[in-house]
């Protein structure tokens, strides 16, 4: 059941009817029962281990609510790490045996483990990590009412894909009243409406012409190739965005604020801002559970950027069980120790030519250059193993400019494709200056409409959705 | 908010969503083909007066491939149309006749009966259902004689038309915008060829069907007898002139259980009756099973006369004005089908 599907727009009203009419005392208990009825519909067998995660973080945060033992915490935290390997990496792990024995000289017949991997874990699993560390940290307070826990960690709207929440902000709002309000169910549906306009329209419209050229990049020509990593870059984006502003929306409307998770992040003048704009709930996730105890910035300038590798190296990981991820991650991070390291050089260039560190000039070729940084790591991400990616930046550079055969979209799809991301960059623009959603109610009711029809009928008829589209799930929906 | 301002706001959100439903059936209306041959052609049907039709045609392409009212018209005065569509299952050709008797009387129903012999969902599903007009009875289609996965589409059909926007032209407006007129055609379809090796040798075959298939199918056409007799109208099953037909022991078969059925149902094995009929294989079949237009002609005349002569049926008064659409129809088939 994905936000998008029949199934889940039936199951979002009557879960937030039956909040609102509910009585106080009960609003909890069926919010929960309603997460994990959602949880049970992808994938059944997976919930026990939702619920295992519950209960072992519900039961180190108690313990160390009354005493701070640091094998209480150590246990906890191994826990997790164990049942994110078992699930997610072993066999990338066995894999990575076989090649090292191989290398070796030995020959070892890698088994491979029928595993499938849990709905959500890595959120899930980072969320109630980042519980336990708050309580020992004193950031936040042992959760003694194990409902709260529970909904903290299997809250629907955030269970597959996040945002990835902090205890501190997001169990005290269970604990607020949160009657109807007409103006929130607003700004949550418009919002819910412009991440389903971004993904139908726009992220599953690319993803077709992405996947025909990545599936062969050999066969088209450079421009082609470099237009389908662009291309990526921007499919990812909506993907991912179109994700976190339905799960926001839905829970907006229903009085309750998730973290965000992206601010305009292709405006960014480097990839260390990029970071802090892109999936901001695990940047920052990484920055307080791993940067920061890893040392930080705090011993040396040699030492903060084995950080950022080692930081980064982990968030490749994170993505995905396989070397092409792990690639991404350090490219990331070794954009940002040679951002660092180059940064003085850059400087006096453009001092030397002149040019304003605030101009529009610069502005603009940083936020290029950090975009075209971005995409050749994105070419990693997507790629299906490390010579597809090669492949894939070879057929940038070498052979015809152009070839004359079908991307998987015809000139209508890639007009519509066009005219979909212009008002994306629009949209973006706008979001730099007003608060968008607020923005949206204080306009004249016709415009209201209006801006509710174009998307709606914008998803409804330039969508991919019903007979003969093969719906994309979410990238980060179900296999992370 | 102020209880004024709640009432306000409850009225604007209705009319919101009440103008979002018009402009999404608008929509609809527009990216949905338009179907104006090969069966379930629902609108122009809509457009013939409300009983005025003496015979209604059902089934398969058997039915309209063969069956031209206009030409039925013309030599015996009986109106009629061909609600039927491609590979349709009885099961779905039961909700096109619930529908039908909504705004006509027919004096008879005649059903090619070679439907039969279909599964119970066959490859057509999407094109005869989503053509019909929202009523009760397309629910009825939609829920038991459709496959469950086409389902959600057929009751929200803007998700499998909505790619047509791309070829999206004046007369998709237009057609969702004024009324369909009623045509020539008059749900027939002409096919004017024959394709090369076809008339020489019959092939008699017998159709291969489920027995639980078979057993659903003569449910279903239990249920089309009935309708027709609670109607008033005299069910017609026939199987129709055809190269690419069953023996005559399955026939029998068919006849006895249709029969069983309603004693009172005629029940015509024409399948073998090109020499009766005038008609000549190697020049009136358009494939081996199916007539082509001239072949379609012949039989359709005889076919007039013999509803007529034999089956005893009396044209209908008709209004001035359609008994002039009528003979307009009939006209413009003549010069047709001298061509």
């Amino acid at each position: 059941m994905t936000f998008l599907s029949l199934p889940f727009l039936c199951f979002f009203p009557v879960t937030a009817l039956g909040y609102f009419l509910l009585p106080r005392k009960a609003r909890n208990l069926w919010l929960l029962l309603a997460s994990w009825f959602f949880y049970l519909c992808a994938k059944p067998v997976y919930l026990t281990l939702l619920l295992f995660v519950i209960l072992t973080s519900y039961g180190a945060g108690m313990a160390l609510g009354r005493k701070k033992r640091r094998w209480v915490l150590a246990l906890c935290l191994l826990t997790d790490v164990v049942l994110l390997f078992l699930f997610k990496y072993v066999n990338f792990a066995l894999s990575m045996v076989g090649e090292v024995l191989h290398g070796m000289g030995m020959v070892w017949n890698v088994p491979v483990l029928d595993i499938v991997l849990p709905v959500g874990i890595s959120f899930y699993l980072f969320q109630a990590m980042g519980y336990v560390i708050d309580v020992w940290r004193g950031k936040a307070e042992a959760q003694r009412n194990f409902l709260l826990h529970a909904l903290f960690l299997s809250f629907f709207p955030q269970v597959v894909s996040g945002p990835i929440g902090r205890a501190g902000e997001l169990t005290p709002q269970f604990r607020q009243p949160h009657p109807f309000d007409w103006d929130k169910f607003r700004e949550g549906l418009v919002r819910f409406l412009w991440g389903a306009f971004k993904k139908m329209v726009l992220a599953d419209r690319l993803a077709v012409l992405v996947n025909t050229i990545f599936a062969a990049p050999e066969t088209f020509g450079a421009v082609q190739v470099m237009g389908a990593a662009v291309a990526f870059s921007l499919q990812i984006y909506c993907d991912f965005s179109s994700y976190t502003d339905m799960a926001l929306g839905m829970a907006h409307s229903m009085g309750f604020t998730l973290r965000e998770n992206f601010d305009t992040p292709y405006f960014s003048r480097s990839i260390a801002e990029f970071w802090r704009r892109w999936h901001m709930s695990l940047s920052s996730w990484f920055r307080d559970y791993l940067y920061i105890p890893l040392g930080g910035s705090r011993r040396g300038t040699a030492r903060k950027y084995l950080n950022v590798l080692i930081v980064f190296a982990v968030s490749g990981l994170w993505h995905g069980a396989a070397m092409t991820f792990v690639v991404w991650g350090l490219l990331n991070g070794l954009y940002q120790v040679m951002g660092a390291v180059t940064a003085p050089l850059r400087d006096g260039g453009y001092r030397l030519l002149h040019i304003r560190e605030d101009g529009p000039f610069r502005h603009g070729v940083q936020v290029l250059v950090t975009f075209l940084l971005a995409t050749v790591a994105w070419v990693f991400f997507k790629a299906s193993s490390l010579s597809n990616a090669l492949a894939v930046l070879g057929g940038m550079l070498h052979g015809p400019l152009w070839v004359r055969q079908s991307m998987g979209l015809d000139r209508w799809e890639l007009l519509a494709a066009a005219a979909g991301l212009l008002l994306l960059l629009l949209v973006d623009l706008l979001s730099k200056r007003y608060n968008l959603w607020k923005t949206y109610l204080q306009q004249p009711r016709l415009v209201r409409w209006c801006i509710l029809w174009v998307l709606l009928f914008g998803c409804l008829i330039f969508g991919s959705y019903g007979a003969g589209y093969d719906a994309q799930d979410f990238m980060y929906g179900f296999s992370f | 908010m102020k209880r004024l301002n709640k009432g306000k706001e409850c009225f604007f959100a209705l009319l919101f969503l009440l103008l979002t439903a018009v402009m999404i059936n608008f929509v609809s209306d527009v990216l949905r083909p338009a179907q104006t041959m090969y069966g379930a052609t629902w609108s122009s049907f809509r457009a013939e007066p409300e009983d005025s039709l003496d015979v209604i045609y059902l089934g398969s392409s058997f039915a309209y491939c063969d069956f031209n009212p206009s030409v039925v018209y013309d030599v015996s005065g009986l109106t009629g149309y061909v609600m039927a569509g491609s590979e349709q299952p009885l099961s779905i050709t039961y909700w096109y006749l619930e529908e039908i008797f909504r705004t006509q009387s027919p004096s008879a129903v005649v059903l090619e009966g070679t439907s039969l012999y279909f599964k119970e969902y066959q490859n057509y599903t999407q094109q005869n259902v989503s053509q019909m007009p929202f009523s009760v009875n397309k629910l009825g289609a939609i829920f038991t004689a459709s496959e469950e996965n086409l389902r959600t589409g057929l009751l929200f059909d803007l998700s499998l038309y909505h790619s047509r926007w791309k070829e999206v032209g004046k007369s998709d407006l237009k057609k969702a915008i004024r009324p369909v007129e009623a045509n020539h055609y008059k749900g027939f379809t002409p096919i004017d060829q024959v394709l090369d090796g076809v008339g020489e040798t019959p092939f008699v075959h017998d159709r291969t069907v489920s027995e639980e298939d078979y057993a659903s199918n003569l449910e279903w056409l239990g249920k089309i007898l009935a309708l027709c007799r609670a109607h008033g109208a005299q069910p017609i099953v026939t199987f129709n002139p055809s190269y690419t037909r069953c023996t005559p022991e399955a026939y029998a078969r068919n006849k006895a259980d249709i029969l069983a059925l309603d004693a009172g149902t005629l029940v015509y094995d024409w399948s073998d009756g090109f020499e009766e009929m005038g008609l000549i294989p190697t020049e009136h079949l358009y494939d081996g099973g199916h007539l082509n237009k001239d072949g379609a002609a012949i039989f359709s005349a005889w076919l007039g006369r013999f509803l007529t002569d034999e089956v005893g049926l009396v044209p209908r008064t008709q209004t001035e004005e359609n008994a002039a659409a009528w003979a307009k129809s009939a006209a413009w088939w003549r010069a047709e089908n001298q061509k």
